[in-house]
């Protein structure tokens, strides 16, 4: 009851209101500008969260990413272009509707789904997150160093299809982390002589680059859209029959998004397309899939509207990201000195009890924002691409620039997002390499800070129950994952 | 499966290069067991090692394909690097310029420079829209957060 109390209190003493519109209105537009997905839409606005509270850079980042994921089904539906990875399933009956002349409808159970589908991810996120981050009150520097372990292990065999290629993006993720100070003996690594160099490379300049800048670079020279949005174009929330119709549909979707939120590696994406085949295998009306079924698009908006609050309580709870744009979040975290666990919980409650109400409010004020903001984002996506282009180059260089006020920090950007660009080429995954960036130096530093303690004996790492559970876990996983690859590749022979 | 086997070799000189980073590190007499090179060493022996996987593995996939079935880098990939590359030249030059001429023209250049390298014809509109979008950013970052921006040299 108590933080109940404090939570109005935060809506009405602090920006927490507008910071949250803002992130929203922000997230929407991104999420509709086809080819800037949630986390870049995220990635482009991190560097602005570094001079604000550390409790409205994370509302705003959170609000970020629930926009995101309804901007995304705008192009969906209207040009069959998904905003996002995670509105993809969304064209299929979405698309199919405007044919109809049933724009505005679907766009309007896109939203009402969206909503439905954050309302109940937020729920399980106040619910889950807490209890689940007390576990880790029993964690030693044994547990943590074999906790960063199983998530580098995870996400490297999780996010990109090849485990070698994850592995590889997770250690060159590592090195990275390991420039700078060391954290033990304070002697400098990797400095090349330049002063700014030795507090470390902010995660945040990688993900930038990464995310943001790769991203542009691959998109260079490409035409963008054939087709422009029409601009009259009214949404229509779902009527009581219709919402009625939909709810099966939508709590297939929540179900479904809970799931993959929670796993690392999931993702909007895969949930779309999961719940939208359980739908249409659980629907009355499964012979509308595919010629503008409503069940079609509510089903997937829910589920990643879902995954976009479960896949935080991994993040929360133990400082693992599921997601690019849980990653991205991460980084909001760190940028503030806010480390994920329970002591976020028990020192900086307010940034918690911030993020839920937050979200809380972004998820109710979607239901307007996204009605008012769609003349807004259908003019942005028919602008051309070049000009596009060109401001959200601006925008990331004086983004970055921010930072540090140094112009270091753009060459850092410029060369992530090179490298990122070439890992775009050769298929490797941009998880893995963030995660070890992030998780680097806590990997690091437990595992120095055990063997401090057991006077460089590896044995310790043996007698933490914890610890020992995680370490067989990361082997497991990775076996499974070696198993599995090794099989795919011999089917791919067998077929050729 | 070729560009596997370039991304290997690139992997391999990458901890090479990583290594060589790693002897430069001093040693402290207040370091402990590990010291502050013992997880770059690991580092680069295990990136050493993953590269060399990933080159194993592509050729041993090759090795069990037929000549004219080996795949290569697409064209249409060759193409795009040197477009990519120009824009990633034009972003440098901003970097480069920007504590020079100051923020607001730099930002102005920067978005004709885009804008005409991405398809754009010269026009006033474009100088226009740059101008106007120079100023924008400026009163959004300066004026408005009041975070730092570079400055020129000259005033």
């Amino acid at each position: 009851m108590g933080q109940f109390t404090q939570a109005l209190t935060m809506l009405v003493t602090t920006p927490l209101v507008p910071v949250a519109i803002l992130g929203l209105i922000w997230g929407i537009i991104g999420g509709a500008l086809p080819g800037i997905s949630a986390s870049i839409t995220m990635a482009l606005i991190l560097p602005l969260t570094y001079t604000m509270e550390p409790v409205n850079a994370i509302v705003l980042l959170a609000a970020v990413y629930i926009g995101a994921e309804y901007g995304g089904s705008i192009p969906a539906i209207l040009i069959r272009t998904p905003g996002t990875n995670s509105a993809a399933a969304t064209v299929i009956d979405g698309y199919e509707m405007k044919r109809q002349g049933r724009a505005g409808e679907a766009l309007g159970i896109s939203l009402w789904s969206g909503a439905i589908g954050s309302l109940f991810g937020l729920a399980l996120l106040v619910l889950l997150t807490a209890p689940l981050a007390n576990v880790a009150l029993a964690f030693t520097p044994m547990s943590y160093f074999a906790l960063g372990i199983l998530g580098l292990s995870i996400i490297a065999s999780l996010s990109g299809g090849s485990l070698l290629k994850g592995m590889i993006a997770a250690t060159l993720g590592v090195m990275v982390a390991t420039v700078g100070t060391d954290p033990i003996s304070g002697l400098g690594r990797f400095t090349f002589g330049l002063p700014e160099l030795l507090a470390g490379i902010k995660p945040i300049l990688i993900m930038v680059g990464l995310f943001a800048v790769s991203e542009l670079m691959r998109q260079s020279g490409s035409k963008g859209l054939d087709s422009t949005i029409p601009e009259l174009v009214r949404i229509k929330l779902p009527n009581l029959q219709m919402m009625r119709k939909i709810s099966k549909a939508q709590g297939i979707g929540c179900v479904v998004g809970t799931f993959e939120g929670l796993m690392p590696g999931g993702g909007g994406s895969i949930a779309a397309f999961i719940s939208y085949n359980e739908a249409k295998r659980w629907s009355r009306y499964r012979h509308e899939f595919g010629h503008g079924s409503p069940e079609g698009i509510a089903a997937p908006e829910a589920s990643n509207n879902t995954v976009a609050s479960t896949s935080l309580i991994p993040l929360l709870s133990f400082g693992i990201p599921g997601s690019n744009s849980a990653a991205v979040l991460l980084g909001g975290l760190l940028i503030h000195g806010l480390v994920p666990g329970p002591r976020l919980f028990e020192k900086n409650v307010d940034v918690v009890l911030g993020l839920y109400t937050g979200s809380f409010v972004a998820t109710l004020a979607q239901l307007l924002v996204g009605v008012l903001i769609l003349p807004l984002c259908i003019w942005l996506v028919n602008r051309p691409r070049p000009y596009l282009a060109a401001f959200i180059l601006a925008l990331i260089l004086s983004g970055s620039y921010t930072i540090n006020g140094s112009v270091i920090d753009l060459g850092i950007v410029l060369f992530t997002g090179f490298v990122g660009y070439l890992m775009i080429l050769t298929k490797f995954p941009f998880l893995p390499a963030i995660l070890g960036v992030v998780m680097g130096p806590i990997v690091e530093s437990n595992y120095r800070r055990s063997l401090l303690l057991s006077g460089g004996d590896h044995s310790i790492f043996f007698d933490d129950a914890i610890a020992v559970g995680l370490l067989i876990a990361s082997v497991v996983f990775l076996v499974i994952s070696v198993v599995r690859e090794v099989r795919e590749a011999r089917q791919e022979a067998k077929a050729a | 499966m070729i560009k596997d086997i370039l991304s290997g070799g690139v992997v391999l000189a990458v901890a090479g290069f990583y290594y060589l980073g790693t002897r430069q590190i001093l040693h402290s007499s207040l370091e402990d067991a590990v010291g502050a090179d013992g997880l770059p060493l690991i580092l680069s022996a295990v990136l050493a090692g993953l590269g060399v996987l990933l080159i194993l593995r592509s050729l041993l996939t090759l090795r069990g394909k037929p000549a004219g079935k080996i795949p290569v880098v697409d064209g249409e990939q060759r193409a795009s690097l040197p477009r990519a590359l120009g824009l990633l030249a034009i972003a440098a030059g901003y970097a480069l310029i920007a504590p020079v001429i100051g923020y607001m023209p730099a930002i102005a250049l920067l978005i004709i420079a885009v804008a005409i390298y991405e398809g754009i014809r010269p026009s006033w509109a474009l100088a226009i829209t740059a101008v106007g979008g120079a100023v924008g950013f400026w009163l959004f970052f300066v004026w408005l957060l009041g975070v730092e921006q570079p400055r020129s040299i000259f005033f």
